[in-house]
């Protein structure tokens, strides 16, 4: 559908998916960001951070079409919005470790490549879909970041597996970061309250056909790994769909949006 | 495929015209091991030029990219922040602030207050 002849229902419906799309990575590649100078050894920390550069290009590109279709300027829906308006999933704000990047973080490796291997799983299932959206610029929009997509995801399942293949100290801390990470994957395939809005509209598979594709695919390798499959929370703690969210949001956001917010006029 | 039982294996070569230039693909050939590779690979291919080292790489060793893998190349056209051109409109700034008039205000400003 274009732009001209959408309902407002639908133009909402839109919005909100957008939203929920833009702020996962956004979040996701500010805390991909806070790894820059302490991923394991240098080439891993070029190649991170590459990628998180190109998801907050994702990120950006959603924030666009937001923009185009009046929500607001981008650069200020990326930083201005409070913690009780952002819709990402709450496992794309927790912080990285203990610790803060400018003194004395002790960040979880481990943990970095869970939460990317499963996030970036999902999020391949999420633009497969999308690449077939009722909404044309989205459409076109997901086969791009699809194009980049083949790399983030070989990189992270590469990182996983060997993981997973190594001393048991290894994969020891990999099973408590899976433990982690499941925890606050409920709502990565929610779409709040807004899910029949979203999928009778047709913007998107349903949520029980995403989980069930991503359950899927990432199986092949949790056998051969002799794993056993994650499983997916039905109880959510918060949705982030919904605009619940956990401390680590908020003072992620008054990190990420200081210099934004110090001169929100300057030319950069 | 059992490479392991033939007598010929395929070699990559690589050589340099001088100790300082960079190490270049240069063909590839058969022989039944490195030494042999190494002599066959000197006169047959680089007496007519000046070459300052020679490596050999059978080519079973050679981690290639199967089609899958050659999906992760592609890459999107946004990222001019990582190219020198991505900053170019610098010139025209850096140029505006010399042009610009060092009045009182301007001066006064330095102390913190804003303008």
């Amino acid at each position: 559908m274009s732009d001209s002849v959408m309902s407002p229902e639908y133009t909402e419906a839109v919005k909100n998916l957008l939203f929920q799309l833009a702020d996962d990575d956004f979040m996701y590649s500010f805390r991909g960001s806070e790894w820059l100078g302490l991923a394991p050894h240098i080439e891993a920390d070029i190649a991170y951070s590459s990628i998180s550069q190109d998801t907050m290009g994702h990120a950006a590109m959603y924030y666009t079409l937001l923009e185009n279709l009046g929500a607001g300027k981008a650069d200020d829906l990326a930083h201005f919005r409070p913690a009780s308006e952002r819709r990402n999933s709450i496992l794309t704000e927790r912080v990285n470790g203990s610790g803060y990047y400018l003194e004395t973080p002790h960040y979880d490796w481990a943990y970095a490549v869970t939460r990317s291997y499963f996030y970036t799983q999902a999020k391949k299932v999420k633009i497969d879909s999308l690449c077939e959206s009722s909404y044309k610029p989205l459409a076109e929009i997901a086969v791009k970041v699809r194009m980049e997509l083949y790399y983030h995801r070989l990189h992270w399942e590469t990182w996983f597996k060997q993981l997973m293949s190594s001393t048991d100290v290894a994969k020891k801390k990999m099973n408590e970061a899976i433990a982690l990470v499941l925890a606050d994957f409920g709502d990565v395939f929610s779409y709040g309250q807004q899910k029949v809005a979203i999928e009778s509209n047709g913007l998107i598979g349903s949520e029980e056909a995403l989980k069930q594709k991503w359950e899927m695919s990432i199986e092949p390798l949790m056998t051969s790994l002799q794993m056993q499959m994650p499983k997916i929370p039905d109880q959510l703690v918060k949705n982030g769909r919904n605009g619940e969210h956990t401390k680590d949001l908020e003072e992620g956001l008054t990190t990420l949006s200081e210099v934004y917010k110090f001169d929100s006029a300057a030319a950069w | 495929m059992n490479n392991e039982k033939t007598f010929y294996h395929e070699y990559e070569i690589f050589s340099k015209r001088t100790p300082s230039s960079a190490f270049q693909h240069q063909f590839s050939l058969l022989a039944p091991n490195e030494e042999m590779a190494l002599i066959m690979a000197q006169e047959n291919f680089m007496r007519r030029e000046p070459v300052a080292d020679i490596w050999i790489v059978n080519r079973k060793h050679i981690k290639r990219m199967n089609a899958e893998e050659k999906m992760t190349l592609g890459r999107l056209e946004n990222k001019e922040y990582r190219t020198t051109k991505g900053y170019g409109y610098l010139k025209k700034k850096w140029r505006q602030y010399e042009q610009e008039m060092l009045d009182e205000k301007e001066i006064l400003s330095w102390g913190g207050e804003r303008k």
